[in-house]
Formats: structure tokens, C-alpha cells, sequence
């Protein structure tokens, strides 16, 4: 039985997801998770398992979409269920990318490549085994470009479309994209010239003519105006539902984006900043012009893709637009790193360009010698890139799996899980999930704690004997003891306005207390 | 006088003797009288044939009031006196009286002495009178049938009857069970009918974004290129009838005419019938002034109840030739190469697509607010949804114009539904019913859109209590329907032809509620929508109408009329006049089912250059 390409490609995919699988369960067995799945986590259970108010932590966590994939993959196991979404969402961004490559290509050398970067690359690792969303962010980036590069040779509604319904989704993958769309509005003015039937081939002519004839320059702004409504009308107007949204259910409309409840970046980015500017061998974070060059020396596919497009100036431009859009986040977000996400999407990019135009190469034997060679050096980047980051989780995924030693990053969080755990079946903790999201993912019972999301909240925070027996406060130690309520500042204060109530430390770590409340009247 | 007509419009120059030979060939294969073809495809035209006889020393008598004997009426054919322009009507003084356009076509003289034994007593008469009296005494059998095949045949597509008893009760017994849920649980039954609300809003919004998306794939695809159409040869096209129902159109008329003749097709594979109302005594007057040569041929519609455009149809099709029909309405702007694309179309698709429809579009969309938004709905009807449909296999609720049939399964089907008055919807889904499929083309007819609030919504009124027939008409047996049509037929059948209406009736409760909710209190408000009711209610109200937005930005996108692309933003606005419609076609609905509410046509200011297609 012969199997078509179709079927070929799918048992590929099917092979890989399982590879990516086996790495992830493995990694997670080592003890690795990081931030963003623990947050994942820690939210699906509030939405099964707890009590009060959950369509708003349905509504408004965010990152949204890749909260929604895992929140599926939870039926499965909770647990895994951020690296279950991972592995299947890389495998499934391999299957768009190989069989947009095998619809255009029929040469095998570059599926080849394409494997052997999605077996072997660390970033596409790490974007398969980690429970991270960027699988997701990766694939809708690519989905866009590839719609709008298509948009550029057809010319029609449908592509330009769903480019931008790409677009929305990949803001809700990560609200940053947003940025992305500053830098099309320049461009746009020169999508918008090139499709104009003009005799004129060269673009700075093509604007001098449409410029001076009162008709053609009528048509190049209704064009042009056109565009810019097709292309970015939907995602504003999710941006300005979703922060109505979260204006009429949580009072602010950055809530999304700036709050520890809603999302998992805020105190993720800012202690790895604070950690690497304040420790005792103080590192550099990147330097703003030096980000390019990064990215080139990271992926120097890119030359070749920028090559490849290099006889069309805006298509040239689109692919060197999200250098604008890194340059920019860099400048914008100065005291965080920039992600290793940030990074895979220019490795996404070339592969898109290569797609598109590897076969118009004459010599195909040299283009795929320096290919092969290229993809190497990408291999050795890639690791590189990961293994000196300076981000943590980025960091210690790339050292668990090297080391294949046990990560005891985590091990802290599960001990007091497991102290919270062994309480009684209805004794009631009193916990700020803004910084203790992950103790509240490995607890088994939802039901005991007292979270934020629930009304009683405010109010057990008030009076906490009135509502829990248990409350879990950050010592200051803990680096994220600025960001709760419930720190070492909390004891003593609730002492103050009910002295008859006494307090006694139950159990302790380095970053945690757990204060059992006794009342004495 | 013994004078020959034919000889008389030659010596006259009327007519050049090479044209006088192809109408003479014409005649021997079609059966017409040289007269009609003379005046019915572009040789010469009534005032100048008039002027002609006129000259000769002919006079015209008024005819309308003459007397006439049924036994004498008996023996004519109706098909027969049409083609050849002249009409028996009494026996006085031992002679026939006979009206004849042209008095030296011997074939009728000779049929008229063998088939009353007497000699004919000839009254020279205009062509379109005499039409009018043929029609007006000899057409009542094809009127009756052209009224009543459809529920003589299958009386249960017929909208004939509007409710049917079991479908009434059904209503009672809804209305019933949600007043004594009221009134036993006012919250809990007003919660759920809020969430069957939302979740079909929910549904049907997704739906329809998906299907917009597949139709806009169309564009990529053409069904008909311009290779297609130049390798067609024109020796080898077929007959080819237009309906042409008008009622009162008599501003548009020369517009009309003006506008067929720059079709690309052979004039004698053409068989235009222009179909007058028996009472519409103006357009028949505006047709005998034109000052050109028509290509066309008018019938007259006998008076008959319901005075319907289905009607005048079905009675045109008694008198059709074609191998193919298509319907356009009195101000339509067809692409000239419409009728080839279709030919070319009906070659490449299987037997069992019987129908193109081709996309509907405007001349003056840019006249004022309404017109924009009736651009932008059509666009977005037309060019996404439908091929949308088409994609999936899902009945096509088919246009009112520009519909190109297969006139034999046509005829088969039972025609259009005269008691129905979006006939062309219903003809749709009985056509998916009977398992036959409607393919959409790449060509576009353009219209006048209706630039006048009140007149747009007596339009509006119309097409929505036609909906509401259809879906009555098909969901009688909603199991037969499903068994029939399937799931997927059956689900688009609900959500485009009974969606459609119940959206518009829903959607100013909606918007009401959702004021009140905005301006008065909160609390009152959140007892009938609890947190996640209120979460999905605002969801489908934001985004559905975003998609809605969208999507119509889209289809003017596609179109490049790029200048109306912000109007979409007014399409809430847009869709409170289609409310107000909907509540007028539900309350006619009830009330004059078959009421046809007459859309006054030629009221924009607009030109109407003919679309030429190069």
C-alpha cells in the first residue's frame, strides 16, 4: 500500500508529537515547570474545582487562548496539561509548515531540514516540552505572514482577512503582538502602491505618479484606508471589547495585562530583572542596538529569507518588520528581557520565506549546501541562546535537559502544598494566589482555600478568623513579598485590631509561613 | 390593398433586403409571422412600421372596446395568434372580423378562410393592442394554470395556505407554555429563554463567519473565465429567454430595453418577454413610444388574483422558447456576457445543477446612506454568503433576479410559487428538495438600490414575510424536510430563511433590554441575567456585531469600493430598519399574505451605464 504525501506528513507529525511528549513528561517528571504552565494550572483548577466567582478568572486570565488550550488538555491531566498543549500545538505548527512547504516544493531536501530543525532545535524544544504558549504565538505568526505574503501575489479579501483575524488571535496568544501593527501602518502605505495598476515599476515612482494625479492619489488613500480597516479594525476592536471587559469586571481596563491575578508575566519579568540587575555579578541586559544583531547571530536564516525577497522592497520590508517590532519592544519594556519567543519568530519567519521562493534559486545544490550549514550553526545557536538566557525558566529547561538531573526549583512550592494538603478536610487557608499560584496548583482540595477571586475574600482579609483557620503568608525572603497582602507585615497588623486572636506558625520555609489562627476569647 | 408589408418596409428603408431575407429564415424555423419578428428583434420599430402603413394609406382603429364571439375565440390558439400578431374576434355580415398587425400575412388569411369557411374582414390594429385583446380573451386558461399548477401538483410547497393547523398549534402551544412559565417562574423562564436567545445569536453569528470565509475563498476561483467565454461558438448557443415582470414601470422602459440590447448574444437565440399587467395601461404606452427597435416580445398578463411577479412569471413561461431562463427585474444592468458565462457555466457543471445565480450588485450605491448600506449588504450576500452556501452544499435561498434556469426542470418543478412572495427563496429549497443543485457564477447584475426609507421598507417587508412564507411552506413537515434535505441542508435552512426573520424581530428586544441596562438599574437587570448569561449576552453583542461589521467590510473590500467601507459601522442602525420591516411583513404576514408591497423603482438620480464587458 502506497501512502500519500498527505498521510506521510501526518504520521511525521504524529511521530514528533509523541518525541515532544515523551521529552515533556519527562522533563516534568524531573521536577521541571515553569512560571506560565504553574499558572495554567493553577487557574484550570480554580475554574473545576473552586468555589465563587469563576467565570471571571475564565474571562480574564490572559494570556487567553493558550489559558483556553491548556484549560481542554486538562481533561487528560492537569498537570501535563500545559506540556500536553505545547507538544501538540509544535507538532501541529510542523504539519502547517510542512505541507505549506510540500504544496510549493517537491524537493525533500528542505522537509528534511525542517525535521531536523523541529527534532533538534532547543528553541523548538523548548516551545514543545515546556507547557509554554509560544507554540501558539508561533504558529498564529506564522499563519499571519504566510496570509499576507499570500495577500501581496493574489491580491484578495480572503487572505488579507484572515491575516488579520491571525492577527487577533495571536494579540490574545501575547498581548505584545499588539505593537506588531505599528510598524504595518508605514508599510501598508506600501502594500497599497504596489497593487495600484500602475505602468511604473519602481516603487519611489510609483508614488511620485500617484501622488500628482488627483485620481490615482483619490484611489491610494481610499486604498490605503481600506487596508488598514481590513487589516486592523478586528484586532482593535477585540483590544477594546476585552478591556471593556475587564473594565466592567475588575474596575481597570489594563487588568489583563497588569494584574498578577489575571496574568502570569508581571512578577515573572520583573524578578527576573530585579535578580540579574541587583546580584552580586551583575549581568547587562541587552543592549537596544545589539538586539538585531542578536537575532541575526541567533538565526542567520533570516540573511538568506531577506535575500530570497530582496527583488520586491515591500516585501523585503514586511520580513524586516519584526525587527522593528523587537527593537521596539526592547526600547518599550527596558527592564525586561527580551524571551527566547521573541527570537523563534524570525527562525518561523526564514522558514516562511524558504517556503515561499526556495525554489527560485538557479543553483540549488549550492543554496542547499549553505542551507545545511546555516541550519547547523542554528542548532548550536539555538542552544546557546537558551542555555546562557537570563531568564530562569528559559535557562533551567535547557540545563534539566542537558544534566538529566532532578529540578528542584519547585520543591519548596510542593512542600507546602503537601503540609496544606495534610489539614483537615474542612479547615480553610487564607492565600494570596498574586504570588502563591503555584502552592495553590499542587493543592489537591480547591475547596479549602480562600482566594482573591472569591467575594469572602476582602473580607477574610479583614477578619480572618471569621473565615479561615489557615493563612499562608510570604516571608521576606520571598521576592515576591512586595506583591501580597499577606507578607510578613500582615501578622503583626491583624494583631492589632484583634488582640483576643492568636497566631501560631504551623509550618515554615524559606519563602513561606503557614500561620494557623487560634482564638482565644 | 394588395400591397405586401414585408415589400412595403423595404421600399420604405425601413428594413434592407439582406435583413428582409434573415427574417424570412427566421420565420420559416420559428413559426412566427414576419411582422413579429420585424418588430420583436430589432428590425424596425413600432412608430417607424406605424409611419410606414400610415403612408401607405392604412389606418390603426382602436380595438380595446370591439365585440367579440366566444364560438369564434374557440377555434384560435392563443400561441398561434401570438405569433402571428392578428385575432379572429366575430362573424358579421357573413365575413370574420380580424384584427391583423400586418393585413398581407396570407398564412393567418389562409387559416382564417379554412378554418371558418368565410372571408376575413381585416381591421388593421397596433401589434401591442392586439397582443393585449389576444391575451385579455384567450389567455385565461394559462393564467389559471400559471396561479394554480404549483398546488394542483404539490400542494404542500404551496404558500397557498399560510399556517397549517398543526403548525398553529404548535405556536398556541408555545406562546402558552412560555406565559405560564412567566407566571409560575418569572426569573427562571426568563433566564433561559435569554440563553436559547444568546446561544442561537452565538451560533448563528460563528456560523455566519465561517461561511464568509469559505465564500470568500470564491474569490480566488473563477466558474467562468474569459477564455471560457471566447471559445464559445456562437452558432452552437441556445434559445435563451428573459422574463422580464413589469408593473408600472413605464420611466424605466427605455432604460430597460436599452440595457438588453448591449447583451452579448445572438438576437435570434434571444426570446425576451417583456410581461405586462392586463390594468398597466402606462407601461404599455411607454413601450409603444419607443422611438428604436426592441429586441423583445410583450405578453400581457390577464387580470387573475394574487397579482403577483410569480404569476406574471409562470404565465411568460407558456409562451417561452428557451432552453435556458433568467429572470431580470425593470432596472437591471446585467454583465453583457452574462447570458454566454452561463451557457459556458451550464456546460461544465453535472446535469443535476439546474440553476445559476449570478451576484447582485448597485449602479448608484454611492447616492446616499441607504443605498450605501443596501451595497453593503448585497455585496456581502452575494459574494460570501451564498458562495458560502454553494461551498457547503447548503440550499441557496436564490435571488430575486438573475437567477438563470434549466427551463425543462423549471417547468418540472412546478415553476414559481404564485401565492409566495420571495418565490425565487422558496424555488431554492425546493429545488435543493428535489435534489438538484444551484451553482453561483461569477457575473453581476446591477440594480437600483432602493434610495427611499419608506419605500425600502415596503420592499424589505415583502422579502421578509416571503421568508416567513417559505419557511411556514417547508417546515409543515420539518422530519420530511430533514429526511429530504438533510442535516446540513436542514440547519441552513433555519438559520438563513427562519434565522433570518427571527433576528429581526429579536433584535430590537435585544437592543432595548440592553439600553435599560446601560441607563437604568443594574440590579433589576442582573435577577434576569445572571453573571454568565449578562457574560454571554455582551460577548455576542460585541463581537457578534463585529463579525457582522467585518464581514461586510469584506465584501466591500472584494468589490474595491473601498469608499464605503466605513459605512458598515451604521450597520446597527441599518438592521433597526430592518425591524421595522420584519414587525410590517410579520403583522401582512397575518393579515394579506399574498399582498405584493410594490417597490417603486427609478427613483435615483443616478446614471446607469450599461456594464460592459471587455
Amino acid at each position: 500500500m502506497k501512502i500519500s504525501k498527505n498521510q506521510y506528513l501526518f504520521i511525521l507529525t504524529l511521530i514528533l508529537g509523541v518525541y515532544y511528549l515523551v521529552i515533556g513528561i519527562y522533563l516534568n517528571h524531573l521536577g521541571y515547570y515553569n512560571r506560565e504552565s504553574i499558572f495554567y494550572i493553577e487557574k484550570t483548577k480554580i475554574v473545576f474545582e473552586g468555589l465563587g466567582n469563576r467565570i471571571k478568572v475564565m474571562g480574564l486570565t490572559s494570556p487567553l487562548l493558550p489559558f483556553y488550550t491548556t484549560f481542554i488538555f486538562s481533561a487528560i491531566n492537569s498537570y501535563l496539561a500545559p506540556v500536553i498543549a505545547s507538544a501538540v500545538g509544535t507538532s501541529v505548527l510542523f504539519y502547517i509548515i510542512a505541507r505549506t512547504l510540500t504544496k510549493r516544493i517537491t524537493d525533500d531536501f528542505y522537509l528534511y531540514m525542517l525535521l531536523a530543525l523541529f527534532f533538534l532545535h532547543p528553541g523548538i524544544l523548548y516551545t514543545a516540552c515546556s507547557g509554554k504558549a509560544i507554540y501558539m504565538a508561533l504558529i498564529f505568526f506564522f499563519l499571519f505572514f504566510f496570509n499576507l505574503l499570500k495577500f501581496y501575489r493574489s491580491n484578495t479579501t480572503f487572505h488579507v482577512s484572515l491575516a488579520s483575524i491571525c492577527l487577533v488571535i495571536l494579540i490574545f496568544c501575547d498581548y505584545k503582538f499588539i505593537w506588531l501593527t505599528l510598524f504595518f501602518v508605514p508599510l501598508v502605505l506600501a502594500i497599497t502602491l504596489q497593487t495600484l495598476n500602475l505602468g511604473e515599476k519602481e516603487s519611489i515612482f510609483r508614488l511620485f505618479i500617484s501622488f500628482n494625479s488627483p485620481s490615482l492619489r483619490r484611489k491610494l488613500i481610499n486604498k490605503t484606508f481600506a487596508i488598514y480597516i481590513i487589516l486592523f479594525i478586528l484586532p482593535v476592536a477585540s483590544v477594546i471589547c476585552y478591556k471593556l471587559l475587564n473594565l466592567t469586571h475588575a474596575n481597570d481596563l489594563d487588568y489583563f495585562i497588569e494584574s498578577p491575578y489575571a496574568t502570569w508575566n508581571v512578577l515573572v519579568d520583573k524578578l527576573n530583572y530585579d535578580i540579574m540587575t541587583t546580584s552580586a555579578n551583575y549581568q547587562l541586559p541587552e543592549l537596544s542596538i545589539m538586539v538585531s544583531v542578536r537575532v541575526i547571530y541567533f538565526c542567520p536564516l533570516i540573511l538568506i529569507a531577506i535575500y530570497l525577497f530582496r527583488e520586491s522592497t515591500y516585501q523585503a520590508l514586511t520580513i524586516l518588520t519584526p525587527f522593528a517590532f523587537v527593537e521596539f519592544l526592547h526600547i518599550k519594556y527596558d527592564k525586561l528581557f527580551l524571551n527566547y519567543e521573541y527570537y523563534l519568530i524570525f527562525l518561523i519567519l526564514s522558514l516562511l520565506c524558504l517556503v515561499f521562493k526556495a525554489q527560485t534559486i538557479r543553483n540549488q545544490f549550492i543554496f542547499k549546501v549553505i542551507l545545511a550549514l546555516v541550519v547547523a550553526l542554528q542548532l548550536y545557536t539555538g542552544y546557546i541562546f537558551l542555555s546562557k538566557s537570563l531568564i530562569t525558566d528559559e535557562n533551567r529547561f535547557i540545563t534539566t535537559l542537558a544534566d538529566r538531573q532532578p529540578n528542584t526549583d519547585q520543591s519548596e512550592t510542593m512542600e507546602m502544598a503537601d503540609v496544606i494538603n495534610s489539614l483537615p478536610q474542612d479547615a480553610h487557608i487564607l492565600m494570596d494566589d498574586a504570588v502563591s499560584y503555584p502552592i495553590v496548583a499542587f493543592t489537591g482540595d480547591m475547596k479549602k482555600l480562600i482566594l482573591p477571586y472569591q467575594d469572602v475574600f476582602l473580607s477574610a482579609i479583614e477578619t480572618p478568623y471569621s473565615y479561615a483557620n489557615y493563612i499562608l503568608i510570604a516571608t521576606a525572603k520571598n521576592p515576591f513579598t512586595g506583591y501580597t497582602q499577606l507578607n510578613n507585615r500582615y501578622i503583626p497588623l491583624i494583631r492589632i485590631i484583634n488582640s483576643g486572636v492568636n497566631y501560631r506558625r504551623v509550618y515554615e520555609t524559606n519563602n513561606w509561613v503557614l500561620y494557623r489562627i487560634i482564638a482565644t476569647q | 390593398m394588395s400591397i405586401s408589408i414585408p415589400e412595403l418596409l423595404v421600399n420604405d428603408g425601413f428594413i434592407s433586403r439582406s435583413d428582409q431575407e434573415k427574417i424570412n429564415d427566421f420565420s420559416e424555423r420559428s413559426e412566427m409571422s414576419y411582422i413579429k419578428i420585424a418588430l420583436n428583434f430589432g428590425y424596425i420599430s413600432r412608430k417607424n412600421y406605424e409611419r410606414s402603413l400610415i403612408n401607405a394609406g392604412f389606418t390603426f382603429a382602436p380595438i380595446r372596446e370591439e365585440k367579440f364571439d366566444t364560438e369564434v375565440l374557440k377555434k384560435v390558439e392563443l400561441k398561434f395568434v401570438n405569433n402571428h400578431i392578428a385575432l379572429p374576434l366575430r362573424i358579421e355580415n357573413n365575413k370574420v372580423i380580424t384584427l391583423m398587425s400586418d393585413p398581407s400575412n396570407q398564412l393567418f388569411i389562409d387559416f382564417i378562410k379554412s378554418t371558418y369557411n368565410v372571408e376575413p374582414e381585416i381591421i388593421v390594429a397596433n401589434d401591442l393592442d392586439i397582443t393585449w385583446l389576444s391575451h385579455k380573451l384567450l389567455g385565461e386558461k394559462y393564467v389559471k394554470s400559471s396561479v394554480y399548477e404549483l398546488l394542483r401538483r404539490d400542494p404542500t410547497s404551496s404558500a397557498s395556505t399560510t399556517f397549517t393547523s398543526p403548525q398553529l398549534i404548535a405556536i398556541f402551544i408555545l406562546i402558552g407554555i412560555v406565559a405560564i412559565g412567566l407566571f409560575l417562574n418569572f426569573k427562571d423562564t426568563s433566564i433561559i429563554i435569554n440563553v436559547i436567545i444568546s446561544s442561537f445569536f452565538l451560533i448563528a453569528i460563528i456560523f455566519k463567519l465561517f461561511l464568509a470565509l469559505i465564500g470568500s475563498r470564491f474569490e480566488l476561483h473563477q466558474a467562468v473565465t474569459k477564455t471560457d467565454v471566447r471559445n464559445i461558438v456562437e452558432e452552437t448557443l441556445p434559445v435563451y429567454t428573459i422574463l422580464l415582470p413589469v408593473y408600472k414601470e413605464d420611466k424605466l422602459i427605455k432604460k430597460l430595453i436599452w440595457n438588453l440590447q448591449s447583451l452579448d448574444y445572438p438576437r435570434e437565440q434571444l426570446d425576451v418577454k417583456l410581461l405586462i399587467e392586463e390594468d398597466d395601461d402606462k407601461t404599455l404606452q411607454a413601450v409603444q413610444n419607443l422611438d428604436f427597435p426592441g429586441v423583445f416580445e410583450v405578453i400581457i398578463v390577464p387580470f387573475h388574483m394574487p397579482k403577483t411577479k410569480p404569476k406574471a412569471c409562470n404565465y411568460g413561461l407558456h409562451f417561452s422558447r428557451g432552453t435556458y431562463l433568467t429572470i431580470y427585474d425593470a432596472e437591471d444592468i446585467p454583465d453583457t456576457d452574462q447570458l454566454k458565462k452561463v451557457v459556458a457555466l451550464f456546460a461544465k457543471l453535472p446535469e443535476k445543477y439546474i440553476c445559476i445565480q449570478s451576484a447582485l450588485n448597485y449602479f448608484n450605491r454611492n447616492e446616499n446612506f441607504l443605498t450605501r448600506m443596501f451595497t453593503l449588504e448585497y455585496s456581502y450576500w452575494f459574494d460570501y454568503m451564498l458562495p458560502g452556501l454553494d461551498t457547503l452544499d447548503i440550499p441557496i435561498p436564490l435571488g430575486g433576479t438573475s437567477n438563470h434556469f434549466k427551463m425543462d426542470v423549471l417547468i418540472e418543478l412546478g415553476a414559481w410559487d404564485p401565492f409566495n412572495v420571495t418565490e425565487d427563496a422558496d424555488l431554492g429549497v425546493r429545488a435543493y428538495a428535489k435534489g438538484y443543485k444551484v451553482a453561483i457564477i461569477n457575473s453581476t447584475t446591477y440594480e437600483e438600490a432602493n434610495n427611499e426609507p419608506i419605500n425600502w421598507i415596503r420592499q424589505r417587508s415583502r422579502w421578509i414575510k416571503g421568508y416567513m412564507q417559505t419557511y411556514l411552506v417547508h417546515m409543515r413537515n420539518p422530519a420530511a424536510l430533514l429526511k429530504k434535505i438533510g442535516w446540513r441542508g436542514f440547519l441552513g435552512f433555519n438559520f438563513f430563511i427562519g434565522a433570518t426573520s427571527a433576528t429581526f424581530l429579536v433584535y430590537p428586544l435585544l437592543l432595548g433590554i440592553f439600553i435599560s441596562y446601560l441607563v437604568f438599574d443594574f440590579s433589576t437587570i442582573h435577577t434576569l441575567f445572571p453573571d454568565w448569561v449578562l457574560f454571554m449576552s455582551i460577548f455576542n453583542l460585541m463581537v457578534g456585531n463585529i463579525l457582522m461589521i467585518y464581514i461586510n467590510m469584506m465584501a466591500v473590500f472584494k468589490r474595491r469600493y473601498f469608499e464605503l467601507i466605513l459605512f458598515a459601522i451604521a450597520n446597527p442602525v441599518y438592521w433597526l430598519m430592518h425591524s421595522a420591516a420584519a414587525y410590517m411583513g410579520l403583522y401582512q404576514l397575518i393579515v394579506n399574505p399574498f399582498y405584493w408591497e410594490k417597490t417603486n423603482h427609478g427613483l435615483s438620480k443616478v446614471n446607469n451605464p450599461t456594464n460592459v464587458i471587455k
